[in-house]
């Protein structure tokens, strides 16, 4: 989420959530506050969660899975008819040398094909997978666990103060910034 | 076992993560005798094949004109053991069907191995294997392309892209399960499983646009069980040979094929509930649920036989109907009223509740099934083959045992991965599961602690 109080250099803030409600609270409550530029951690998909976030804006992986659909009912088209003409004495069964119907198989399944791998590209780009190199403070496992996040990973310093407090009084079970955002696995 | 929709589901989503991963990478004895079993087949049918190879086709039993033999049956049955996957995975997400979570991440596992075991049998049957590249198109200096008008064309493509949309499908809705497996490991184990996830962190960024690609995975994969079998039906329907060429072939395939696919569900996933203890996740209501499937299109199975020895008849269609008599009364009728017992008797036990909610009734029907669904391949292509318009060419095939060890090899192959994909991935869907639990909401704890 693009916004006001993000810094291209700020400070880290992350507050860990044992509830949902309690999270979505906090997000709705940083919303009204006017502050934007935070992350979600979630061990499952909340539709309650990603709405509140991205307030029932879709995702864009729907125009390359339609992309990558049109792409492919062409490239079958194109692939079955050029290599057709390529040699137009050859007519088997009596067909038309460009015969739709039974290039509308190859047709089809391209389409299906060209479709899923344009979406799994999309679904790459708009994820940014791979995340190996995501900021640290993202890198949490007891939000993979049991718990949910919110994290700054660059809030203004000025906002330090209203964010933390934010965060607490939506019932963060725990709120720590700068490197403290970074969990160490106890006994790793 | 309970035949519950609601059993004692995990009261947290870190239990649920603990539970489903505690399996991985600790192989029982059960499971290192299976795996030993199935490597020794798997090597034992390699043998075969190369044996194949030296000496070309003639080790097979084939006796022209039936030059279609037990590898173009097993093809015909490992693809149709593939659908009840997608099915479940995409069909049933797209439903919203409950029942789906506990099962499909396995049956998902289950129909990119059962296509990667049909891939080999086209190989397999060119004999000269090498020349495989053939199937593809490719740019070359003759500008040689092949038929696309011919429905085996159509075949690799169906088959080619069923692979491809299963298996991305699959790894698609494990990533965030091995972050799971992944924040659980350490070491050497956690670099791999942390290489797989893709650097999965669930961030909502993340979930958002996973969510979007998973749906459409689903609506893209969902038109592919419907068409895959289809196109494989007309390798046979759109050939003019008496008991192929009909237009009831591809509902009948795609009916079989969902029917063969849950039966082979039931088959390998109840003796793993129990050997997993995963009541929680996988118990009898699941399997109720894929018996009534399979109850579903044993009938439709059963109405399309009949319907095929109606038109046989009603059409005096010589040909037609002198396959049909020949089917059920010459050389091979032990197959087919094997086939009708399996397909069409052996579930009807299914219609009473206790059956179905009987492991050791739905074990033993789901493997009558299997074997059912096996011959109904064998019937068509072989005993059309070797009964065909003129008598002079009448003949007859039994598989040598080159084919037989080739055949037992693919089971092996087969049972290679699946076995191994249960010791190293997550086989139920562990996302999906928390997506069942009662989220902890401060609300519902204040509910409790006021009573």
């Amino acid at each position: 989420m693009s916004t006001a109080t993000t810094a291209p250099a700020g400070i880290r803030i992350k507050g860990i959530y044992a509830h949902l409600d309690c999270l979505l609270a906090g997000i709705e409550q940083l919303k009204s506050e006017g502050i934007r530029g935070f992350e979600v951690l979630s061990p499952l998909p909340r539709h309650e969660i990603i709405d509140a976030v991205y307030e029932g804006r879709p995702s864009p992986v729907r125009w390359w899975t339609m992309i990558g659909g049109m792409t492919g009912i062409n490239v079958g088209f194109l692939l079955t008819s050029l290599t057709a003409i390529q040699w137009p004495m050859i007519n088997p069964g009596g067909k038309p040398v460009v015969a739709l119907p039974p290039y509308a198989v190859i047709m089809f399944e391209c389409t299906i094909l060209f479709g899923a791998l344009f979406t799994a590209l999309g679904a790459i780009v708009h994820t940014g997978l791979p995340g190996w190199w995501l900021d640290s403070a993202l890198k949490d496992p007891r939000c993979n666990d049991d718990k949910f996040g919110i994290v700054f990973l660059r809030a203004n310093v000025q906002d330090e103060a209203r964010i933390t407090e934010v965060l607490r009084a939506s019932g963060a079970v725990e709120v720590t910034t700068g490197d403290d955002t970074i969990y160490e696995v106890p006994n790793a | 076992m309970q035949g519950t929709e609601n059993p004692n589901r995990p009261a947290t989503f870190g239990e649920a993560n603990r539970d489903i991963i505690r399996v991985l990478l600790k192989p029982s004895m059960g499971w290192a005798a299976l795996f030993a079993i199935s490597t020794a087949a798997m090597i034992y049918g390699g043998w075969c094949w190369y044996l194949q190879l030296v000496y070309g086709l003639g080790v097979g039993g084939y006796n022209p004109p039936v030059m279609w033999g037990i590898y173009i049956v097993t093809f015909v049955f490992w693809v149709g053991i593939g659908h009840a996957g997608t099915l479940i995975s995409a069909i049933l997400f797209l439903v919203r069907s409950k029942w789906r979570t506990g099962v499909y991440r396995a049956s998902e596992a289950m129909t990119v191995f059962a296509v990667m075991t049909a891939l080999l049998f086209p190989v397999l049957h060119l004999g000269r294997a090498w020349q495989v590249y053939w199937f593809f198109p490719y740019p070359n200096q003759r500008y040689l392309w092949m038929n696309f008008k011919s429905p085996l064309m159509w075949d690799v493509f169906a088959i080619s892209t069923y692979f491809t949309v299963s298996a991305v499908f699959f790894f698609v809705g494990l990533v965030p399960d091995i972050a799971v497996v992944r924040d659980h490991s350490t070491g050497l184990v956690k670099k791999i499983y942390g290489v797989l996830a893709l650097g999965w962190h669930g961030t909502m960024r993340q979930w958002h646009h996973y969510m979007a690609a998973y749906g459409f995975f689903a609506a893209l994969a969902a038109p592919l069980v419907l068409s895959v079998h289809s196109v494989v039906s007309w390798d046979f329907a759109m050939a003019i040979t008496a008991g192929w060429h009909s237009t009831i072939f591809p509902p009948y395939f795609v009916a079989g094929a969902i029917f063969s696919g849950c039966a082979m569900v039931i088959t390998l996933m109840l003796p793993l509930s129990y050997a997993y203890n995963w009541e929680k996740y996988l118990n009898l209501w699941h399997f109720e649920q894929l018996a009534k499937m399979c109850l579903l299109t044993s009938g439709i199975l059963t109405y399309a036989y009949g319907t095929e020895y109606f038109v046989g008849w009603y059409s005096q269609n010589p040909y037609e109907w002198g396959i049909f008599y020949w089917r059920a009364t010459g050389e091979y009728a032990w197959a087919f009223w094997l086939m009708v017992f399996c397909n069409c008797v052996a579930p009807l036990p299914w219609y009473i509740r206790s059956m179905r909610t009987n492991p050791a009734v739905l074990f033993i029907i789901s493997i009558f099934v299997n074997i059912g669904m096996w011959f109904e391949r064998f019937n068509i292509v072989v005993s059309s083959l070797a009964h065909q318009f003129d008598p002079a060419v009448w003949t007859s095939y039994w598989p040598s045992e080159i084919e037989w060890g080739v055949m037992i090899g693919s089971f092996g192959w087969f049972g290679f991965w699946f076995l191994l994909f249960l010791q190293v991935l997550p086989a139920v869907a562990i996302a999906e599961i928390k997506e069942l639990i009662q989220p902890p909401t401060k609300a519902a704890l204040g509910a409790v602690e006021a009573k």
